[in-house]
């Protein structure tokens, strides 16, 4: 599945804010590359590093306060961070493109979604009003937006939430993009809801042959949808892995603590376990192991430096020294 | 669009009644007796005086009075005042006076305040920014009597740029002074709002979706934050336009201009209740019909307000 050409490759990328109260390392040695056809899940909590990593790659984030320290971001052999903005605005927005999570606030809510959907044609192909604004009622068609005619002039408010998220994906796919970078498509939506917007994501992926890198905080969309994993924690990767290994054998602590937490039915009626404790701050990640305050198999040793991300097995990475193949999972 | 409007123009009229009721009662309970006080220490014959108070109604009770002056109006018969200038006569010689000086002080004060506010807002922080949040609160701070009188004082007595009062000079040098002092006062408020919704807009989700469209800055400026962010600022826009009348009373007053807003001073002066419910009634029509514009005018800007 996931042998398909290797379409986004971030390596290195390092993301500190400058705040009224020092800097703040928001992303630290991220790496992670996606492949045509497959999805990557970007796993972890608010707070983790995972929307910053992806809005600092396609130029989005605001800069100050925000600086990118290191890293590159390779589309196709290109480095989207080290290019200049002219440039990286015909790769971003037609080869890449995103969704948000709140398409009510991401939609402008002043322009009819067709005119912010035809934007697109209008700008990167140079289309006319009446093509562009043609193409985009094809293009609600194909998100299944029942009477995409006539909703073509309707306007963001005017759409329930699953409706404006389906419009959101018809802008983003309206180019035909090699990746998708879907920011927690679906946390503002309910269940039934959520369930539809990512089978229509699925589908339109299988369609185009697209590489999609799905943002998340919610184990269940990656357990569904994702091919491979990349679990944050604190800014750092902390396990990198195939989506059903990693959900069978976790390897980090912190993955296993995530997967322990979740509802299942042979748990009902017993008391969910947690993770103890809270996230730290970016203000003040604890030295070594950002991990290490919360868990269960710490020692003293990980206070003394970052765990690198080591191969644990083939595919697996991990960065945790208490773990650093899965036999010696096995063995604590 | 038609039924909206008849609506909003049907619901004004029950508003109209109380407010003419309310200001005539206003000043039909101000202490002093008008006529005595026109003509000063000087003694009246009693006869003079009962004739002059049976012109003007004076006798009869509250409401007998309101109807009778709501019937002059409607009927277009405005009278005289108390001191026998013909009502008519000076509504046209003095709505020019105020519609000049509403006009000046409001091209003045959307055009300083868009422009700070807009150069502000997306150069937050800058020079610019500073001085017009600073500049902007010592304005807000000082009352609009005061800042009258201190205009005055320093460009027209102290260093004689401008006229003191009156428009012997004619339009526009006569009304820049005052014209500028309300434009002033209006102009904080303008400014300090403009620059904060473009603050606002600027960081707002869609901004960063057309980011990530792969637009222009040219773009989504003026397609995407402009759009937006001037709603509020129309809104404003209304209110002052609306609300200008309030500010010529004190301006007219000050600086001397034969406009309404004079007059109206002059007739809560003299106890003149059929003039000040005209003036009040005048303005009041304004000002719903100003506000109906402005309603209409969102509805075409603002999708989600949109009136059927």
């Amino acid at each position: 599945m996931t042998t398909g050409e290797v379409l986004l490759e971030v390596d290195d990328l390092t993301v500190e804010f400058d705040t009224p109260h020092g800097r703040v390392r928001a992303v630290d040695g991220v790496s992670w590359q996606v492949r045509a056809g497959e999805t990557l899940a970007i796993l972890g909590e608010s707070g983790s590093g995972k929307s910053v990593s992806t809005q600092a790659l396609t130029g989005i984030l605001e800069m100050p306060p925000g600086r990118i320290v290191s890293g590159t971001a390779q589309y196709r052999g290109q480095d989207l961070i080290a290019m200049t903005t002219r440039e990286r605005r015909k790769i971003v927005g037609d080869r890449i493109t995103m969704v948000f999570q709140d398409s009510l606030s991401a939609l402008n809510p002043v322009q009819s979604v067709g005119k912010q959907i035809a934007e697109c044609y209008r700008v990167h192909r140079g289309l006319s009003k009446g093509d562009a604004m043609k193409r985009a009622a094809e293009m609600l068609d194909q998100v299944r937006i029942p009477a995409a005619a006539k909703r073509v002039n309707d306007y963001p408010h005017e759409f329930s939430g699953g409706m404006r998220q389906r419009v959101m994906l018809a802008m983003a796919l309206a180019l035909d993009p090699d990746v998708l970078i879907a920011d927690e498509p679906t946390t503002a939506l309910d269940v039934t809801v959520q369930a539809q917007i990512l089978e229509l994501i699925a589908d339109l992926q299988a369609e185009r042959d697209m590489g999609v890198v799905l943002i998340t905080h919610d184990l269940g969309v990656v357990a569904d949808v994702a091919d491979n994993v990349v679990v944050m924690y604190a800014g750092h990767v902390v396990e990198r892995a195939a989506t059903s290994a990693a959900l069978e054998h976790p390897v980090h602590p912190y993955t296993e603590g995530l997967l322990l937490s979740m509802p299942s039915a042979e748990l009902k009626g017993q008391e969910l376990p947690t993770i103890p404790g809270t996230p730290p701050s970016l203000r003040a990640i604890p030295s070594g192991c950002a991990f290490r305050t919360r868990c269960p198999i710490a020692v003293p040793e990980c206070a003394l430096e970052v765990p690198p991300l080591l191969t644990v097995a083939p595919g697996r990475d991990a960065a945790c020294i208490r773990r650093t193949s899965i036999s010696a999972k096995e063995a604590v | 669009m038609t039924r909206f409007v008849l609506r909003r123009i049907l619901a004004a009229i029950p508003i109209g009644l109380i407010v003419t009721l309310g200001v005539f009662a206003l000043v039909f309970a101000m202490p002093g007796d008008p006529l005595r006080e026109l003509a000063g220490d000087k003694p009246i014959p009693a006869a003079v005086l009962a004739a002059k108070r049976a012109q003007f109604h004076l006798d009869d009770p509250f409401i007998v009075q309101y109807l009778l002056s709501m019937k002059d109006m409607f009927t277009g018969h405005f009278g005289t005042t108390f001191a026998g200038a013909d009502i008519a006569s000076q509504l046209r010689l003095r709505i020019p006076v105020t519609l000049k000086l509403a006009t000046l002080s409001l091209a003045l004060q959307w055009i300083a305040g868009l422009l700070f506010g807009l150069y502000a807002g997306f150069r937050r922080n800058g020079v610019v920014d500073r001085m017009l949040l600073l500049s902007t609160l010592v304005v807000l701070a000082v009352p609009g009597l005061v800042l009258y009188f201190a205009g005055q004082f320093l460009f027209g007595v102290q260093l004689k740029w401008l006229p003191v009062s009156g428009i012997t000079e004619g339009y526009p040098l006569a009304y820049l002074l005052p014209a500028t002092c309300i434009a002033i006062t209006g102009f904080a408020g303008m400014a300090r709002l403009t620059r904060t919704s473009i603050v606002d807009t600027a960081n707002a989700d869609f901004v960063k979706t057309a980011r990530a469209k792969g637009l222009g800055e040219q773009r989504i400026l003026w397609r995407h934050v402009l759009p937006n962010a001037l709603l509020p600022v129309v809104t404003l826009m209304g209110i002052d336009f609306a609300g200008i009348f309030a500010g010529a009373v004190l301006a007219e007053s000050i600086f001397n201009l034969p406009g309404l807003g004079q007059f109206l001073f002059q007739s809560i002066r003299f106890h003149e209740g059929g003039v000040v419910v005209l003036l009040s009634t005048l303005a009041f029509v304004m000002f719903i019909a100003i506000n109906l514009v402005v309603d209409i005018v969102y509805g075409f800007i603002d999708p989600r307000v949109r009136n059927v």
